[in-house]
This record gives C-alpha cells, sequence and structure tokens, in this order.
C-alpha cells in the first residue's frame, strides 16, 4: 500500500485532482461570507480584510458592487466607513489585484439597547406579566433576562417570551409592599439592566367578566336579567370575591344606570319598556379597594318583555323567580333591585298592620267598655237621685 | 270610682300605644347573628379601612423599598395559594402572634407620633384600640378551637427618631405593610370560616 501511494502514477493523480477542484473551492468563497460584524449607527466603522496583515492593494466591494458610502482604505488594506447610516449595511469583500477574494463580511448597523419602558398586568394573585418596549431603537436582535423579587426577598426568575417582549411571574409573593423587575436586555453592541418598581396590589385588575347573557324576563316589560361568570383567570375561591359593577341604559340616553353585585344573576327592575338596552359589566377586587376595575364586558344590546295583544301585568314576582335570584345587589339609586327582600318587607307590613288592627280594636273595645261603664254609673246616680226626690216629695212639710 | 275609672281606661290606653314600638320594631325575619369569625374578618376589615384612610389623610410617596422595621410579619412566604389549604388552628395562632407584634410597634409609633406632635396621632389611637379589640377576639375564638397561643417575636424598633421625615417615613412604611397584612388576615378569615364551623 505505501508503494501503491507513492506511485507517481497516483501523485499525477492526486495533483489532477487537486488543481481541477481549486477553481471551483474559490467559486464557494465568493458568496461565502465569513462572518457578521456589528456597528455603531453615526459613527465610523474599521472593516479589516481577513487576518493578513501584507500590504497588497486591495479593492473593496459593498453586495458585489464598487461603490462604496463614504469611506477610506487604510495601508493595511482595512476599509473605515465614515460616519455611517443604515444605507451602509450590507455584505463586504475585499480582492486582492488580481480579482482574488480574500474576504468577506456582513456589516449590520445599529444602537446598544436602552432603557426598557416596562409594565405589569396582574389580573389575579398568583401570576404577573411585564411587557417591555425600548426607548431606544437598536435595530439589532436582542436577548433579556429578567427577574423578580419582593422588598427584602430573593431574586427569582421571571420567564422570557423574547418575540413578544415580556416575562412571566407564576405565584410570586404578592403580599409585598414593592416588586421590582430587573430586566437585562443584551446585543452585540452592549447591555442595559432596567429596573422597575411595582404594587401589586395596585395593579391587580382582574380580566372582564365572561359569558354575560341579558335576557328578558316574561311577563315584565321594565325588566332585564343580567347573568355572568367569573372571569376565567380569576381563583374561584372564598379568598378571592369579586365585586360586580353593571350599568345600562336604553340605546341613544347619555346616562348610565348602575348596579352593584357579588352574585350573579342580577335583575334590572327600572328598565325603559319597548326600548332597546345597552348593558355592560366589569369586576373588581372586593377586598382591595385600591385595585383597578376590569375592562367593560362587551356591551350587549336586549329589550325588556313586549306584549303585543294583552295589557300588562301586574309587577309582581312570581314563585319560580325567588329561587334562582339569590341577590344581594346594591344600587345608585335608591329603587331596590332584590325581589326577595322586598317580599319580606311587604310580608312584615302586612303582619304589622294586622297587629295594629288588633290594637286598634282592643283600644276601641276598650274604651266602649269604659264608656259603657261610666254610663251605667250615671244612670245609677240618677235613678238614686230621683229616688230621693220622690222621698222629699212624699214626706210631709 | 270616676277618677278610677277614668285613671285606668287613660292606662290601658297609654299601655297599647306604648306596644305600638314595640310591634313597629319587630322584624318578622329573625336577623342572623353575625359568627365570630364574621366579627373578626369585619373588624379585620375595618382595620384595613382606618389604615387606608391613614395613608390617604397622611400621603407620603415613597417607592423606597422599606427598611426601618426588621422584625415586621414576614409576607414573602405568603402566596395565594396557602389560602386554599389554610389549617384552622396554627393559622388563627400566627394571626395572633402577628397582631401582637404588630400592636408593638404601633403602640411605639404613637408614641414618638406624639413627641413630635404628628396630626395622625388621634386616628392613630382609635387604630390601636381597634387592634386590642380584634386581637381580643381573635384570642377568645383561639380558646374555642384550643390552638396555641405563640410567642410572638421580640420587635427591633428603630431607636431614635431624630425628625418628623423620619417619623412619616416610618409611619408610612408601617401602614403599608399592616394594610396587606390585613389584605391577607381578612381572605385568611374568610377561608377559615367554613373550617370553624365544621368544629364547632
Amino acid at each position: 500500500m505505501p508503494g501503491l501511494l507513492s506511485s507517481p502514477v497516483c501523485l499525477t493523480v492526486i495533483w489532477f485532482l487537486s488543481w481541477s477542484l481549486r477553481p471551483s473551492c474559490a467559486q464557494i468563497l465568493t458568496d461565502e461570507v465569513s462572518g457578521v460584524q456589528y456597528g455603531h449607527l453615526e459613527s465610523n466603522v474599521t472593516l479589516a480584510c481577513g487576518k493578513s496583515q501584507i500590504r497588497i492593494p486591495v479593492v473593496w466591494h459593498l453586495n458585489h458592487s464598487s461603490v462604496l458610502p463614504w469611506h477610506k482604505v487604510t495601508s493595511d488594506g482595512s476599509l473605515v466607513l465614515m460616519h455611517v447610516d443604515h444605507s451602509a449595511q450590507g455584505i463586504y469583500s475585499c480582492y486582492d489585484n488580481q480579482g482574488l477574494l480574500l474576504h468577506s463580511v456582513k456589516l449590520r448597523l445599529g444602537h446598544p439597547p436602552g432603557l426598557l419602558s416596562v409594565s405589569c398586568q396582574v389580573p389575579n394573585h398568583t401570576y404577573v406579566r411585564c411587557s417591555w418596549v425600548e426607548s431606544v431603537a437598536t435595530f439589532l436582535p436582542a436577548q433579556y433576562n429578567a427577574s423578580f423579587r419582593g422588598s427584602g426577598q430573593e431574586w427569582r426568575p421571571c420567564v422570557v417570551d423574547i418575540v413578544r417582549k415580556h416575562c412571566d411571574v407564576d405565584r410570586p409573593a404578592f403580599w409585598q409592599t414593592i416588586h421590582t423587575l430587573r430586566i437585562t436586555a443584551t446585543n452585540a453592541l452592549g447591555s442595559e439592566t432596567t429596573y422597575a418598581r411595582f404594587k401589586l396590589h395596585e395593579l391587580l385588575k382582574p380580566d372582564p367578566p365572561e359569558s354575560v347573557l341579558v335576557n328578558e324576563l316574561e311577563g315584565f316589560p321594565k325588566r332585564l336579567i343580567v347573568s355572568w361568570t367569573f372571569p376565567a383567570s380569576w381563583p374561584l375561591h372564598d379568598a378571592f370575591p369579586l365585586v360586580f359593577q353593571i350599568r345600562y341604559r336604553p340605546l341613544g340616553s347619555m346616562y348610565w344606570s348602575e348596579i352593584y353585585s357579588e352574585e350573579s344573576p342580577v335583575v334590572i327592575f327600572d328598565a325603559l319598556a319597548g326600548h332597546l338596552h345597552q348593558v355592560q359589566i366589569r369586576a373588581r377586587d372586593e377586598v382591595n379597594a385600591e385595585s383597578q376595575w376590569s375592562e367593560w364586558s362587551p356591551l350587549l344590546l336586549a329589550r325588556p318583555w313586549e306584549v303585543f295583544t294583552t295589557p300588562y301585568p301586574t309587577e309582581e314576582v312570581p314563585p319560580e323567580l325567588f329561587f334562582p335570584i339569590n341577590t344581594k345587589p346594591e344600587t345608585s339609586t335608591a329603587k331596590s333591585h332584590n325581589p326577595v327582600l322586598e317580599d319580606e318587607g311587604s310580608l312584615g307590613l302586612v303582619i304589622l298592620l294586622v297587629l295594629f288592627s288588633v290594637v286598634i280594636l282592643i283600644t276601641v273595645l276598650s274604651l266602649i267598655y269604659v264608656m259603657w261603664v261610666r254610663q251605667r254609673r250615671r244612670d245609677h246616680v240618677t235613678k238614686q237621685e230621683l229616688t230621693s226626690m220622690v222621698k222629699m216629695k212624699s214626706m210631709p212639710i | 270610682m270616676k277618677l278610677l275609672l277614668d285613671s285606668s281606661s287613660s292606662l290601658l290606653f297609654s299601655l297599647l300605644l306604648a306596644q305600638l314600638p314595640v310591634f313597629t320594631s319587630a322584624s318578622p325575619v329573625p336577623q342572623r347573628r353575625p359568627s365570630d369569625m364574621d366579627k373578626l374578618s369585619n373588624q379585620t376589615r375595618n382595620l384595613m379601612k382606618l389604615t387606608q384612610e391613614l395613608l390617604r389623610e397622611h400621603a407620603f410617596d415613597s417607592d423606597v423599598e422599606p427598611h426601618r422595621f426588621r422584625s415586621l410579619p414576614e409576607m414573602g412566604n405568603r402566596s395565594a395559594n396557602d389560602l386554599s389549604n389554610l389549617e384552622l388552628k396554627s393559622t388563627l395562632s400566627q394571626l395572633h402572634a402577628d397582631l401582637k407584634l404588630y400592636e408593638h410597634h404601633f403602640e411605639w409609633l404613637n408614641k414618638v407620633s406624639k413627641k413630635h406632635h404628628h396630626p395622625a396621632v388621634p386616628k392613630l389611637v382609635e387604630m390601636i384600640r381597634e387592634m386590642k379589640s380584634l386581637i381580643s377576639l381573635l384570642h377568645r375564638q383561639m380558646q374555642r378551637v384550643e390552638a396555641p397561643r405563640l410567642t410572638p417575636a421580640t420587635p427591633s424598633l428603630p431607636p431614635h427618631l431624630p425628625y418628623q421625615f423620619d417619623v412619616l417615613q416610618s409611619s408610612h412604611e408601617l401602614l403599608q405593610h399592616f394594610k396587606l397584612f390585613c389584605d391577607w388576615a381578612y381572605r385568611a378569615f374568610i377561608s377559615l370560616k367554613p373550617k370553624v364551623t365544621a368544629v364547632q
């Protein structure tokens, strides 16, 4: 085998093969970029013609064109681009005086990261999402590293989504006075760390209530029934009550009426008969008065029940309504929106009236009795007087 | 006799009239008596309201991380998930110890505020009174469920506050901290309510 390799025929074949392949390798190199170089916009950028220190005249091309932005070429063949702007970006290639490609590099221009503008969303007590926007347009891809902590706590990672530029913290220590988010943005030209402080209890803002429905109540031309569910992101637990604000108005009116309730459904008692109404609902943490109201739910349109052939029925709550409408609403108007309590009140009034009638009756009977006794006594006295007068008359003078 | 009859009739009438308010005030539906846990949560809410009022009335805009009080109850280890599996006795005992610690801090704050003639003093006095009332309510509840009483930690209080600014800053820090504690405690009481009912 060694004899075979050292044979002149074999050596000739190897030389021929290497010679014949050389131009094709050079062709590949022509289109190949050896790397990416990053530069600061509005500054001078130097591109070296490879690692060679040989002082040979070189020719630079930008994207295969000999037209270059404002520049100079140094004695070692480096290209110095003066006060670069975006148009200077591209693939730079340097060739020797025989047209042989020596080096090729892609130039990208931008700025190092600046401070970030951060905002956090707190849809419940167990989750925080912080988003950011760059205060400086860097024009370069960046990496982000984010951590989160409560006052006096250890840093915890905030899980970053680079594409959407946000990070998530699961189960933060919510009951802390101040929380800090630390984000370090890094790109090819540098890095910058931003610290943002938050009060989570003030940022707490539930998502809007869901499955909102507004329906008519058959037989009641001035009522609408509104039902909803807790936002899916809110924990369904006693420890996290929500208060809901329902607002409604006849279509075209400027003024909203409001009802507050902790439970669904709620009955609107003062709808305008025969009119379409706009209804919306929003939610807020019931315990923390410093938290924020959710956004309003989408506007819903509903019309109270209408009758065309029969006159309106009396506004009585049918017995079947007593059970499902177990609400404790408060309202900005003086009207009560609670049929159950209304009914309890009227029952009390009836009992009171009956008792009062009994009292009056007893009083009247007592008075009649007293009058009768007095009259009887008076009659008795008169009788006695007459008797005595008769006696006196019959007496001899 | 006439006089007697006259007076008896007026007496009868007066008696009947006197009964009227009794009839009118009597509610046909008996009011539900608030449970002890209701009282605890209501009292906590009341304290939270007082704290918020104090913070609002003596606003002190500060985003500086609090640092003066190192011995306040630790809130960093209490998460929302904990509220769904609270243990009755240990939670009541812990809340009692925490409240005792806050009581010490607020008594100290009241003392230094008086020294600096701070206008918040009357409300601070009211707060301490309400806090004591909550502590005693809580202690009664603990005795009922046989929850042990923990030894409260020794408070480490700032030694000397030379300026009014220091008092303001301390007050702000303490109130902010206590407001969040009340928020958590209120949620804990309402979460524990079914458990107390089950025990009793």
